[in-house]
């Protein structure tokens, strides 16, 4: 570049940073010049990998904690479910819900109890 | 790069098809608008691989959230307000890890590559206006890439900044005048 063209560009790029510049006109000459900025090639695909791999990965795990959290729920309603129908078969079969009721000792008596324990 | 003659034109329809899953409409979106991502990273950074990164940083950032994208401004504002985030970021960060582990100047937290230029003229163009941009202080070299290089007026350059216009036009005067220094020994 000679000397004459480099000072023209300097004062291009000085001129540029007046308030009242016309900045586009000026950055399109300044792009003329030259100094031009891009990415290099095949950055489009870059990024649309890096945003779609990672969206699919993401993907995967969603489905995976949500597939989980149903099992769970399944799991637990189930579990609800037996303890209820227990109980209602508990209060048939004892008519009540004392602890006793639930250890299954509501209708022994305390010697029939001795005589299990002991043998005698 | 993908075919532009995808027949949606239209930043909110591009916009609504990107939110859709549409790979092809934000590889347009990218396509549009990464040239003028480029001039802002790269004219902020120096023409390196860390700016491409942090490119390709703008661009996933606002997939997800474009969400976010009302339509109120211009996509390409906003696309440019992720970009000069991100970038004062990544300076604040290199500077911090400089200041941690190197005694060297600033001058090491930037660099620039200009070998594949086609002639040598304007490949010295090129040299110039990156080595005078990488002298700058970071808030003026914000607002001489948006001036110089993005071509935006000082109300425009305000809005992406977030800055008061009377605080743009008084550091586009300093800025001036720290570049007329720069170039002097250039």
């Amino acid at each position: 570049m000679n000397k004459s063209t480099s000072s023209e560009l300097k004062d291009l790029i000085i001129t540029s940073l007046n308030a009242d510049a016309d900045a586009e006109d000026v950055s399109s000459k300044i792009e003329e010049a030259g100094v031009s900025f891009d990415f290099k090639e095949g950055f489009g695909e870059k990024v649309l990998d890096r945003i779609f791999a990672a969206r699919a990965v993401v993907t995967r795990e969603v489905d995976f904690v949500r597939s989980f959290n149903l099992a769970f729920y399944r799991i637990a309603l189930t579990g609800v479910a037996a303890i209820v129908v227990l109980l209602v078969s508990i209060f048939l079969m004892e008519g009540s819900l004392s602890f006793n009721s639930f250890i299954g000792l509501s209708n022994s008596y305390d010697e029939s109890i001795v005589c299990l324990l002991t043998g005698n | 790069m993908l075919n532009e003659s995808y027949n949606v034109t239209n930043e909110i329809e591009l916009v609504k098809a990107s939110l859709a899953g549409d790979k092809k409409a934000f590889g347009l979106i990218v396509n549009r608008y990464q040239k003028m991502v480029a001039r802002t990273v790269k004219g902020m950074l120096g023409d390196s691989v860390f700016a491409e990164d942090i490119g390709q940083e703008v661009f996933i950032k606002l997939y997800y959230s474009l969400s976010e994208f009302r339509g109120d401004a211009k996509l390409s504002t906003y696309i440019q307000k992720i970009a000069v985030n991100l970038t004062l970021n990544e300076i604040k960060r290199r500077k911090r890890f400089f200041s941690m582990f190197s005694s060297k100047g600033n001058n090491e937290m930037y660099e620039f590559e200009v070998a594949d230029i086609d002639t040598e003229e304007r490949r010295e163009a090129s040299e110039i206006v990156n080595k005078a941009l990488l002298a700058m202080d970071p808030k003026f070299r914000i607002i001489i890439t948006m001036r110089m290089l993005q071509g935006y007026s000082t109300k425009e350059t305000a809005e992406i900044l977030d800055l008061p216009l009377g605080t743009v036009l008084s550091r586009l005067s300093r800025a001036q005048e720290q570049l007329r220094t720069i170039l002097e020994k250039l």
